[in-house]
């Protein structure tokens, strides 16, 4: 059984040229498994994970003829019944730690406040939990971190406690939304490793959006590519080297590799695919 | 193409240096902590160089004491013929120019594209700003109808074409690049890696790029060197990097890394 479904979603906002849809009636399912959307800026991919959640605000409109996850019509539910899902059971990975936690509250206390908001827990019992999850994410010295405000951590450090504050409820589904894209590339690899551990050890499904094809080729079982709204390309992630969709071609091509023998990159027409 | 007048003088003020970038054992260290230890490397003239490393490697730090921004290193750094000297350099403005790694941070928000190209050449009384600007634009590929814009009404791309173009603007020999492309769209980036080999060919700049991208290394770059926790661990050419043979241990374990 498929962990979420997501049947011809259009999200809209109001310009001052009328209605304008960013994502154009998009369909996928996904199971336990690891799936990567990959896109450029504006092709619609965030809004997508932002939908699932519910997290597109006024004036957007988020519609879809199915919207399920684990059997629950997200599309219908309460904002109560919402908010009681997120972080619980779908959980969010938000770009750069240095502007998504709280930089006036304490890492420890700012991870146990989901714990405080879902659970019933007494401080004690908080505090042990946070320092497993801390561990879990391979922060040896957790006591320290513990106590340490979020300007006194390096980013890949920082990007390690958004996750242990997103996995610390053990979610069905976490959503990363470039989960790596502000950090270094030595960091990089260590903290998708730790999501692809804990994805493999959980078993929750993940889904990577990012604009880096090559590391979701590496980190994912199964791609979809966006581009204007729409997905143009479905493929596993080992036939991405085979894409047929120009768009997926064009990107592929114009990333240097090491072994780079041209001396000019080709560049994406996008008249030619029909964007704007 | 641009007049080039100025960079013509300056480039045959240099004809016959061989070295355009000289560092001769750098050492920078903020109070107690020393972040650059001994590095000593040199660019030629018309050279690229690609300093790689993680962040903390101490690289950006390089960066900025090249370009004045931090004044007590200890060692020698030689632009050209021109000994930099520790404290506020005003030669420097004109022999080097940066590039930021994020075009949304480095443009100013309210100064429109105009203002942001003349201010350099107001500041150092270069008159025919308004040909300059117009040549700069159509340097780096920029439509003219972008000149009276404000940053927020330009793409990503488009942005770090500006900063290019405002870097461009004093026709500096040297420019000295920090993760130019590192915050751009793979597409764009490409437009954006074009843009930068085409200018120093057609200007015989040379560049000092620091990124943590090993491809765009090999597209960019004649020479790289490799730096860690200060020091700088292999010098290599481009042709190692390309066939992934460097000799130093570190140097492997960042090819393996890189996807």
């Amino acid at each position: 059984m498929s962990l979420l479904t997501i049947d011809n979603l259009r999200i809209s906002f109001p310009t001052e040229q009328g209605l304008t849809e960013v994502v154009k009636g998009i369909s996928f399912e996904l199971g336990r498994e690891r799936l990567g959307i990959v896109g450029e800026s504006g092709s619609g991919k965030s809004m997508t994970g932002r939908a699932i959640l519910r997290l597109i605000g006024k004036p957007g409109t988020v519609t879809a003829d199915r919207m399920e996850f684990d059997g629950i019509d997200l599309a219908g539910l309460s904002e109560r019944r919402m908010r009681a899902l997120r972080g619980a059971r779908i959980s969010m990975v938000m770009q750069d730690p240095k502007f998504s936690l709280n930089p006036v509250m304490r890492i420890g206390d700012q991870i146990g406040e989901v714990l405080s908001f879902h659970r019933k827990m007494n401080a004690a019992a908080r505090r042990k939990r946070v320092m497993e999850v801390l561990e879990a994410v391979r922060i040896t010295d957790a006591e320290r971190v513990y106590k340490l405000y979020p300007h006194e951590v390096s980013g890949g450090m920082g990007q390690r406690i958004m996750i242990a504050m997103m996995v610390i409820l053990e979610p069905d589904l976490m959503i990363a939304d470039e989960p790596t894209s502000a950090l270094d590339v030595s960091v990089q690899a260590q903290v998708l490793d730790i999501m692809d551990d804990l994805v493999n050890r959980t078993g929750m499904g993940l889904i990577i959006i990012s604009h880096d094809l090559n590391m979701v080729a590496r980190y994912c079982d199964r791609i979809l590519v966006m581009f204007n709204g729409e997905i143009v390309e479905t493929c596993a992630a080992k036939d991405l080297a085979d894409a047929q969709h120009p768009y997926t071609q064009g990107l592929l091509a114009s990333m240097p590799t090491i072994d780079e023998r041209r001396t000019r990159l080709p560049v994406l027409d996008r008249t030619l695919l029909g964007g704007d | 193409m641009s007049d080039g007048h100025d960079c013509q003088c300056l480039i045959e003020r240099f004809w016959g240096v061989i070295d355009m970038i000289d560092l001769k054992h750098l050492s920078i260290a903020y109070g107690d902590t020393s972040v650059v230890r001994d590095v000593s490397l040199h660019v030629p003239e018309g050279g690229s160089f690609g300093l790689v490393g993680e962040s903390g490697s101490g690289k950006s730090t390089i960066l900025k004491a090249i370009a004045g921004q931090i004044t007590n290193w200890t060692g020698r750094i030689r632009l050209g013929e021109h000994d930099l000297q520790q404290g506020r350099d005003p030669a420097l403005i004109r022999l080097c120019q940066m590039v930021f790694q994020d075009p949304f941070g480095s443009l100013h928000p309210r100064k429109t594209v105009d203002t942001i190209l003349s201010e350099p050449l107001t500041i150092h009384g270069i008159r025919d700003q308004n040909n300059r600007v117009l040549d700069t634009l159509d340097a780096v590929g920029l439509a003219r109808k972008f000149r009276f814009r404000l940053p927020h009404q330009l793409s990503g791309g488009q942005r770090q074409r500006v900063a290019i173009a405002r870097a461009l603007m004093l026709d500096p020999p040297v420019m000295l690049l920090d993760e130019p492309t590192s915050a751009l769209d793979v597409s764009v980036q490409a437009e954006v890696l074009n843009l930068l080999k085409a200018l120093r060919e057609q200007r015989g700049l040379t560049y000092f790029l620091v990124t943590h991208d090993l491809p765009v290394v090999s597209f960019l770059c004649d020479n790289l060197g490799i730096l860690r926790h200060g020091e700088l661990v292999e010098l290599a050419t481009i042709d190692q990097l390309k066939q992934q043979q460097f000799s130093s241990e570190y140097g492997q374990e960042l090819l393996s890394k890189s996807y």
